[in-house]
């Protein structure tokens, strides 16, 4: 027999590699998300001190936190309910998330609306809408702005793999994909829209696959490898702002709770939960932080400190913050100028 | 110059009955709309009217293709597949002219009506509206072990709204015998199809949802009855929904009362030259399946007179009396 030799084990190269302050920061975000949602969901909820419902995106950080961090100042963001990290990256406090999800005036909707259902158009965040897939067509229609108006800028839009089945999706996209718009699609494919597995979703192994209905690039791409996330949302967003128009990116991951906070989830095997437990994006850059000797555990220690500290205080100062008055129940309702 | 010609598929069986009454049905399909035309500037007919010219082949060849208890859903283009399914030309005309015998007694427009015992729903004036609700009929289908199928229609504008991705998604999920045809006439009222789809064949979305999809030439009948055919076969069998599109082109204006102006001149001038009947009447002559022109002039005639028949039919009705205004209007 031949002797075979032996392959060499490589890494995947990626087009785009984060330096190490970049891969720093995107951990600590990371981790602030980690810590903000296991606070709201796994404590305060439970206390009793939220008001209305938790939508949270465990194990699914690196995909917010991965495609976010190349935003530019004027770019314009519509996230779903599982991307707590874009909010954090835009520059979003911990003190009014946590002031939001406890009906606070001094949360994003003024105590009007509960949990992710926030935006804030200083920081180019648009409100998520209940509806998911509603998004898409706004996100179009945001870059048609940028296309009209001649603006180098580009929107970002998240969605679920179950987003994907809805005519909102597929009415936008067509649109984006006919006028090439500088809009990028995410998708957050967590294998389950509430209850409903993919296979029950659609007739298709990869939500990719539906790019080639619009004339698209579609990508599919490991959501749990914040590197390959980096990496591909930079090609994605650098060929929208190029003015190649629209790209759908599917992130394959999965959703480590229920639908929201009052969902046990018991429709989903255990084992899938332990499998994904192991491919748990933030364990997994830290080991390679460390492998690499970017980081060491004292330091994710730390940081991890760091992270609880942030959230401590957000949480002592939104607890000090007043509901809104009664009075103010008609204001937010039409434009009253800025 | 090479003229459009028209075959057989390899594929497809059919006998010399068959081929007669596909001609029948599409001069039947072309004569009824010209008739209506007339009625038209007459001011005969109530509303809209909205024609097939140059589509016939899809209409008539999908429906031929179909069996008893199979469901058909036609839209705003397919009289064709109506009168195969066995809708009389006079029904068509009291409908258009708002007559008390309509289908609808006069009180629906145009193709607005449907027969649920020859398998006919009624069209929904929202493009697409019918694929879910004939994802729903295969459905039951399914679920009561019927071999049949459900058939319905959209053109190119229709593939981008929502009904039409919600109920291809859902009848590729549940894999119900639902046959979709896309009528790709490439004009969406003034829309050209580049305005429409940032894709060359639409048929490409099949694999979006997962399931089968196939373009033929929708100005020949034979191709789109051997693809319906084929697609029947497929869907009954179990192997999940089917989307044809049917390459054609819209030779009049969205209805009646547009002029198309919109449209390039050599493009129609183009499409004219496939004509679907011309080129399967040479069909029939070339391949002796009619004993030469005079045959054909018979076939011809004899449609005229069912139609000036039906006309006299139509008009000699009167209209709804005002005291069935509240009939029909709940079940």
């Amino acid at each position: 027999m031949v002797e075979r030799q032996a392959v060499p084990v490589r890494k995947p190269r990626f087009a785009h590699v984060p330096d190490d302050g970049t891969k720093l920061k995107m951990l600590h975000f990371m981790k602030l998300v980690r810590e903000i949602e296991d606070r709201i969901e796994r404590k305060l909820y439970r206390q009793g001190r939220i008001v209305g419902g938790v939508y949270v995106g465990r194990g699914q950080e690196a995909i917010s936190v991965g495609t976010a961090i190349h935003m530019e100042k004027d770019d314009v963001v519509a996230p779903s309910h599982r991307d707590m990290g874009v909010f954090l990256m835009r520059g979003i406090t911990p003190r009014r998330i946590v002031a939001q999800y406890m009906g606070r005036r001094a949360g994003l909707t003024r105590g009007r609306d509960g949990n992710m259902h926030m935006g804030d158009m200083d920081y180019n965040v648009i409100a998520f809408v209940s509806h998911l897939g509603d998004n898409v067509p706004v996100a179009a229609g945001a870059a048609l702005a940028f296309v009209q108006r001649g603006e180098k800028r580009v929107a970002l839009c998240y969605n679920g793999e179950g987003a994907t089945s809805r005519g909102d999706w597929h009415e936008g996209l067509n649109l984006a994909s006919v006028h090439k718009l500088p809009v990028v699609y995410f998708i957050n494919n967590n294998a389950y829209a509430y209850s409903t597995p993919m296979e029950l979703q659609m007739a298709i192994p990869d939500v990719a696959i539906r790019a080639s209905s619009y004339g698209i690039p579609g990508e599919i791409v490991d959501g749990n490898d914040i590197v390959a996330v980096y990496d591909s949302a930079k090609r994605a967003i650098d060929r929208a702002r190029a003015g190649l128009g629209p790209s759908l990116v599917e992130y394959k991951t999965f959703r480590m709770t229920g639908h929201s906070a009052h969902d046990d989830a018991g429709y989903v095997p255990p084992e899938l939960f332990e499998e994904w437990q192991r491919k748990d994006p933030i364990l997994r850059f830290e080991k390679a932080l460390v492998d690499e000797g970017v980081l060491t555990p004292t330091r994710i220690e730390e940081m991890q400190k760091e992270c609880a500290a942030m959230i401590d205080d957000a949480v002592d100062w939104a607890e000090q913050q007043p509901f809104p008055a009664p009075e103010e129940v008609t204001r937010d309702v039409y434009y009253e100028g800025k | 110059m090479s003229e459009y010609t028209v075959f057989a598929p390899a594929s497809l069986t059919l006998d010399r009955t068959g081929y007669l009454e596909l001609y029948y049905f599409m001069v039947l399909n072309r004569k009824l709309e010209e008739r209506l035309g007339i009625l038209y500037r007459q001011n005969k007919v109530v509303g809209g009217l909205y024609s097939s010219l140059g589509q016939e082949g899809c209409s008539v060849g999908s429906a031929y293709a179909l069996e008893r208890g199979d469901f058909l859903a036609p839209m705003i283009r397919n009289l064709g597949a109506m009168l195969v399914r066995g809708v009389n030309p006079v029904d068509v005309m009291a409908q258009y002219c708002a007559r008390a015998i309509g289908p609808t007694g006069g009180k629906d427009l145009n193709l607005h009506f449907g027969w649920i015992d020859r398998g006919i729903i009624s069209p929904i004036s929202m493009l697409a509206a019918l694929v879910p609700v004939m994802a729903g009929i295969a459905l039951e289908m399914k679920m009561k072990g019927k071999k049949n199928m459900a058939i319905t229609y959209v053109g190119d504008g229709a593939t981008s709204t929502t009904d039409f991705h919600e109920g291809m998604n859902f009848a590729a999920v549940q894999k119900v015998p639902l046959v979709v045809v896309v009528e790709n006439n490439l004009w969406a009222y003034s829309t050209h199809v580049s305005r429409q789809a940032n894709v060359a064949d639409l048929v490409v979305r099949a694999e979006g949802y997962g399931c089968y999809g196939e373009i033929v030439d929708g100005n020949n009948v034979l191709a789109v009855l051997d693809a319906t055919r084929r697609a029947r076969a497929r869907c009954v069998a179990g192997g999940g929904p089917v989307m044809i599109e049917a390459k054609t082109f819209r030779r009049k204006g969205h209805a009646e009362h547009d002029d198309a102006g919109y449209v390039p001149q050599e493009q129609r001038a183009e499409w004219e030259k496939k004509d679907p009947i011309d080129a399967y009447r040479r069909l029939l002559l070339a391949r002796g399946l009619v004993t030469g022109e005079p045959e054909i002039a018979e076939i011809d005639a004899k449609i005229t007179a069912i139609l000036e028949n039906a006309a006299n039919v139509a008009l000699a009705a009167p209209f709804p009396d005002p005291s069935t205004l509240m009939e029909n209007v709940y079940g």
